[in-house]
């Protein structure tokens, strides 16, 4: 079967102590339930369902501090607590695994190559909210993660983890592996639960939120691929130790995607709080500046991220510690630029993503992304005109903040921060009519 | 568009209130108010786009910002509910800002074709854009354009619906067609396609937008993206004046604007009027587009009068001075009684009273009916149907009603806006709903469950559902035992056999009924088009006794037509109850002793030659009336008829002098609707040529026959409002009924049973002279159930030969959705289906034969 051929730090993790989440993921059988099982896997979920409440295991993920990886950071365990425990409706848990912010490859890895995990994950959470029908909602594109998923979920029928009745302990579980039609949009919380229902992917006005009224209008709750992952690790090894890793507020270890002019780009899983610097030029994982160029600037958690100045790297890769700098851990997407890199280019690259991936339900992004881009284009092609960045700044203050769903601000932070860096490059373009860097990389 | 009101909001109690501030003003409004209906209520305005008080919010054109103390982002009022403490600034400097930067953004792709386009002088965005826009665009870069492939030009139009005109590039995406169509209609033949700033609006492939509610996505654009033919390139709004009225095609008395322009007597299209009560702001489509019937260049204008077997051109004098000798003489001759009248229940108060005068004072006869389309009506006024018929009914509360249940209806063909509510309970509340009738109908979708019954087994549903609830000891056993007597029928299995409904089924409204606090519960013209109207109504109020529905629901059998009701309460039957009669003796010093006779017992009585002489006013029996050759034979038998009405119909046809009347426009006249509201419709534009309303009619003929028959207006209102005020709600009997199924097998060959119907945007029989109706349905069809047309391989649009044990038409077919019973259906509208000729007046239910007509 295929593989993606990503590099991972998959043998520092299986000799780690403490890091978890890739132990296996090198191993070409992993993704079997046998192989799966004979690593410990389902162990977790048995013992959830032989002597956990469902309270016990919301409390022991709450005391873990886990926090969502998927680009908010909000506390997962918390998030499991707004369940409305009186409500007679069924709840619904679903699995975000619609990974489209450009730069981030984790959740594909883990579905791939480690997709029991990833169910036994979810089953975990499920039981947590009571809830007895989960889904797993794949981006369109990713079809071999469908289909690893598929197969897991089908195995994990066989063996009993998943069904009616699991393991006599008359909890029953259903699940439903469910792609999306391509659309970066659906990552979003609420524009996945129109997708799942069948509606257009557009996101939902919020309160009420998803888990007090989601899917089909019942209390839904929706996690991201590696943060469920981690749940298993939770309940087998405690709380106290997935407590012990990581920050004083960002707990645990994290997958980081690390892209762009390194020489050894990749997949990584540290500690949370690790050094971005080390990241970068330590051998291990990045191992320093493709053809040893100056750096230019990091984007840390995909590409809705502000930029990061060469200055700025010496940084813990945690939620505060990025935002002290003025930037979001994300997804954990880190983008590197050498000084090759035109920043108007690279910025044209990332509105045209989000001009393309707006839903078009309201209307500072609708339009504004749009305007954006012509803008961009327009001075990217040396037909920039005096007032042009002026413009651009005040048409993303319209949009920051203004818009249903992050989308909005997602596509107009990067620029803020571009403009806010290297405004004189930006106004080279302008006057000159010109890259002031000599040459353009073609990413491809 | 219609305020949000209080009814809207949730019920006030102390601890439901919410106390908060805006604009340095504080209010208090219940929980769960949003900002912006806050703010409504103390005249505060917040402009909107994407916003419509029926809908949900969504916030998508966020030009509702405002500004919330301790919220660092500005917030949408549309969709933000209200906090205790609340303070809420609407026109800070950055609200102000920011609703500038969202007209911008909507600007930068909207074209400037406002002197073009039909919305100038009444866009949102043309209001908005001057009022909190700026007067210069810093957009550089050419509009996007929508262009079809193969257009040449960039000039988007397209046709989406028989009516429904899109441009795209005027749409500003605020969604709320699309919002209205699913949400308050049911529809999904409008969506939208692509995403982000090349999203678009647009008809589902392969559809039409041309569903019955369709006119009102016109309505609702707060652009000029939505246009309909209807309106589109005539007139600007500006040189357009609005006269107030009432839909007179259907009996919920739907409030309506026409928009007309004096200098050209003409109107233009109507809007709605949004009543809260009744309708909410929604017009189904034959209410907005039925208007132009009154335009119509087939419209009687001058009297006409038979010369030598020809109908000719006269005046009213001389047309009158016939009347006048020729009814005359008949009354001398043989007496009144030898003349009837049949008046329709479209006409208002005024035109009915003056009819009844004139036949009870003039003629001194008590032949007189407004029911024209109904076969074997009641006698009595008392009877079990027309008890059911006076209960009293609220439109409006049906929207918080726990159980609804319609029985007998093609609600949207025949109570469109009541469907509406319902679909608004369904959307806002809890009910349990339930659909009853013998097909299945488009209306049950928002059904918990749909009862489909044999056609012709009414009573044994309710019978069944009745027996279910005593079996199961859902109802007082005592009453059970004292129902049972007087039901033959044995046990709920025995009525769900005869009448093909799951006892599971029974059981279950059984269980609903027994358990609702706020029940709405109603019949339609499947019941009361059925012979056996009384037997169900007898069942009917049996089981409301049995369930003890008293104080805990309405039930009703709902008036058809736009004043029914009023005809009802002011006595235009032949046995009006005995309040109305004493009424009237007071009001005249006198009433007709002579025997009452109903539409069939006249139309028997016309057969015979007993009755000699007879008027029409505003109906068509020979094209309407359940047995086209029982009446035409009658009608042709008569020394005199004289017909008034809109246009030349089938009945006009045979009449002796034709006069022309005035349409609902074109007169004030007022209206009773289905709750007993009575409304009124002022005067639009004056009447086309020389047609007089019913009233004045009426009038000149009694003074015809005698000088001092003449009726003044104001006595006539003056009588009616008198009638009005007597309470026509008559009490139910004080045991169960008698009702004994009765049974109505096939009839040898012919034995698929045939409902007369509504097309979806017409109704009676005028509409088909409105051209945006036509657009719609302009031919009669055939409705036939999927399995029925492939085991006969008739195909869509195949002619079908359709036959009785009386007659024979040729219609083409459509295949309906329906796969439950085999039932046909077709619409009465079109005067060349010919479909009364199928009916018999004897039959409880028409069964007819289909087959291919082989080309």
């Amino acid at each position: 079967m295929f593989y993606s051929p990503v590099i991972t730090n998959a043998a520092e993790v299986a000799s780690h102590k403490d890091l978890h989440l890739f132990k296996y993921v090198e191993d070409p059988k992993q993704h079997e339930i046998g192989t799966y099982q004979a690593h410990g896997g389902y162990k977790a979920w048995k013992k959830v369902l032989n002597g956990m409440t469902a309270d016990q295991v919301t409390e022991e993920v709450k005391k873990s501090g886990l926090r969502g990886r998927g680009g908010a950071g909000f506390p997962t365990g918390m998030k499991w607590g707004f369940v409305p425990k009186a409500s007679p409706k069924p709840r619904y848990l679903c699995c975000n695994a619609d990974e489209s912010e450009p730069g981030t490859c984790k959740d594909r890895v883990l579905m791939e190559r480690d997709p029991h995990g990833v169910i036994e994950g979810m089953a975990i959470a499920a039981y947590a909210i009571g809830c007895h029908l989960m889904f797993i909602y794949i981006r369109g594109e990713f079809n071999h993660c469908r289909e690893r998923m598929e197969q897991a979920m089908n195995e994990a029928y066989q063996h009993g983890h998943l069904g009616k009745n699991i393991h006599g302990s008359g909890y029953d579980l259903e699940m439903i592996v469910h792609t999306g039609g391509g659309a970066y949009i659906c990552g979003e919380e609420t524009a996945l639960l129109n997708s799942v229902e069948g509606e257009r992917g557009m996101s939902r006005m919020r309160p009420p939120f998803p888990a007090i009224e989601g899917l089909y209008a019942c209390p839904t709750i929706v996690n991201n691929v590696e943060s469920l992952a981690s749940v298993p690790h939770i309940i087998n090894r405690g709380a106290d130790w997935y407590g012990s890793l990581g920050t004083e507020k960002s707990k645990g270890t994290k997958i980081f995607s690390l892209s762009g002019h390194v020489k050894r780009p990749g997949n990584y899983e540290v500690e949370m709080g690790f050094n971005l610097k080390k990241l970068i030029y330590d051998p291990a994982y990045g191992n320093g500046m493709l053809e040893d160029k100056k750096l230019k600037g990091v984007i840390p958690g995909g590409a809705s991220t502000p930029f990061l100045t060469p200055d700025m790297i010496d940084v813990g890769l945690d939620y505060e510690s990025l935002q002290t700098v003025g930037s979001m851990l994300g997804s954990g997407a880190v983008i590197v630029f050498n000084e090759d890199a035109c920043i108007v280019w690279v910025i044209k690259k990332l509105i045209h993503f989000f001009r393309h991936e707006s839903c078009g339900k309201c209307t500072p992004c609708r339009e504004g992304t749009s305007w954006l881009e012509q803008m961009i284009n327009r001075i990217e092609s040396g037909e920039g005109q005096p007032g042009d960045i002026e413009k651009i700044e005040d048409v993303c203050g319209n949009i920051l903040g203004r818009t249903i769903c992050p989308l909005g601000d997602a596509a107009v932070m990067p620029i803020q921060s571009a403009i806010k860096h290297w405004r004189d490059e930006w106004q080279y373009h302008i006057d000159q009519k010109q890259c002031m860097v000599k040459t353009n990389f073609d990413f491809k | 568009m219609a305020e949000a009101t209080k009814k809207d909001m949730p019920t006030e109690t102390a601890e439901n209130m919410v106390t908060l501030t805006i604009n340095g003003r504080e209010t208090t409004v219940p929980k769960g108010t949003t900002v912006l209906q806050a703010a409504k209520e103390l005249g505060v305005h917040i402009p909107t786009f994407c916003w419509h008080p029926k809908l949900k919010p969504v916030g998508a054109c966020r030009m509702c910002y405002v500004e919330v103390e301790k919220m660092p982002k500005l917030q949408v009022s549309c969709a933000l509910e209200v906090m205790d403490g609340m303070v809420v600034h609407t026109d800070s400097d950055t609200v102000k800002q920011g609703r500038k930067a969202i007209i911008e953004f909507i600007l930068l792709n909207h074209p400037l074709d406002c002197p073009t386009c039909d919305k100038g002088g009444e866009c949102d965005l043309q209001n908005l854009t001057f009022a909190h826009g700026v007067d210069d665009s810093r957009f550089e870069f050419q509009k996007y354009r929508f262009v079809d492939e193969g257009m040449t030009t960039t000039f988007d139009d397209r046709r989406i619906g028989p009516e429904i005109i899109l441009n795209r590039n005027r749409c500003i995406l605020c969604y709320k067609c699309v919002r209205a169509n699913k949400e308050a209609f049911g529809e999904y033949d409008l969506g939208v396609y692509e995403r982000g700033s090349i999203a678009e609006i647009n008809a589902a492939p392969g559809e039409q937008v041309d569903n019955p509610f369709s006119g009102n996505l016109v309505e609702i654009c707060p652009v000029g993206a939505l246009t309909n033919s209807d309106w589109r390139y005539k007139i600007r709004v500006w040189l357009t004046s609005t006269t107030p009225s009432i839909c007179n095609y259907t009996s919920s008395g739907i409030n309506t604007l026409f928009f007309k322009e004096n200098h050209h007597n003409k109107i233009y299209r109507v809007t709605s009027r949004p009543s809260d009560d009744i309708d909410d702001g929604w017009l189904p489509d034959v209410t907005r587009y039925g208007y132009q019937i009154v335009n119509s260049p087939d419209r009687l204008t001058t009297p006409l009068v038979k010369k030598e077997g020809k109908q000719v051109e006269a005046t009213w004098e001389e047309a009158l001075e016939i009347i006048g000798k020729r009814f005359g003489e008949i009354k001398e001759r043989l007496g009144g009684v030898c003349v009837g009248a049949l008046v329709s229940p479209g006409l208002d108060n005024a035109s009915l009273h003056a009819a009844s005068r004139l036949m009870r004072v003039g003629f001194k006869s008590n032949n007189i009916d407004f029911r024209g389309d109904y076969r074997y009506l009641p006698e009595s006024s008392e009877s079990p149907f027309m008890r059911l018929c006076s209960r009293p009914f609220k439109i409006a509360d049906i929207d918080d009603s726990d159980v609804i249940v319609t029985f007998g209806s093609d609600l949207i063909r025949e109570h469109a806006n009541e469907y509406l509510r319902i679909r608004k309970a369904f959307n806002f509340g809890n009910a349990r709903i339930f659909a009853v009738n013998p097909y299945q109908t488009k209306s049950a979708d928002v059904s918990s469950l749909e009862l489909v019954y044999l056609p012709g087994t009414e009573e044994s549903v309710v019978n069944g559902i009745c027996l279910a609830a005593i079996e199961d000891n859902l109802v007082d056993a005592k009453r059970g035992e004292k129902f049972k007597l007087k039901t033959p029928t044995k046990s709920s299995a025995e009525a769900a056999k005869v009448s093909g409904v799951d006892r599971e089924s029974l059981r279950t409204v059984a269980e609903a009924l027994a358990e609702g606090k706020k029940i709405t519960f109603f019949t339609g013209e499947i019941i009361t088009r059925s012979r056996q109207r009384d037997l169900i109504a007898s069942a009917l109020i049996n089981l409301h006794r049995l369930f003890g529905l008293k104080g805990r629901a309405q039930m009703s059998a709902l008036a058809r037509y736009a004043n029914s009701k009023g005809a009802e309460k002011l006595g235009l039957l032949p046995n009006p109850r005995t309040v109305v009669v004493d009424k009237l003796r007071g009001l005249w010093g006198e009433y007709p002793e002579s025997p009452a006779r109903n539409t069939d017992a006249m139309m028997a009585l016309i057969k015979k030659e007993e009755i000699k002489g007879f008027l029409i006013l505003g109906s068509n029996p020979v094209m309407l009336y359940p047995d086209r050759e029982f009446v035409k034979e009658g009608i042709e038998k008569l020394d005199f008829l004289v017909v008034a009405d809109l246009f030349e119909t089938e009945t006009t046809e045979l009449a002796d002098v034709v006069l022309p009347l005035a349409s609902w426009a074109e007169y004030e006249g007022y209206y009773v609707n289905l709750e007993g509201r009575t409304q009124k419709a002022a005067r639009a534009v004056k009447p086309i040529g020389q047609a007089k309303p019913g009233y004045e009619i009426a009038s000149l003929i009694g003074e015809a026959l005698d000088p001092e028959m003449f009726q003044n207006e104001q006595q006539i209102h003056s009588e009616v409002r008198q009638l009005l005020e007597l309470d026509s709600v008559i009490a139910y009997p004080d045991d169960f009924l008698e009702v004994k199924a009765d049974t109505d097998g096939s009839q040898g060959d012919y034995n698929l049973p045939l409902y007369i119907i509504d097309d979806w945007h017409h109704s009676g029989h005028l509409t088909e002279k409105a051209p945006s109706l036509a657009n719609f349905a302009s031919e009669p069809y055939i409705e036939i159930p999927p399995q029925l047309a492939s085991e006969l391989k008739i195909a869509h649009g195949d002619s079908v030969r359709v036959e009785s044990e009386v007659g024979k038409v040729i219609l083409p077919a459509r295949i309906s959705e329906h796969t439950q019973n085999n039932v046909v259906l077709v619409p009465r509208n079109f005067s060349s289906s010919n479909v009364t000729s199928l009916l018999m007046r004897k039959k409880r239910v028409d069964r007819v034969k289909i087959s291919k007509v082989d080309e």
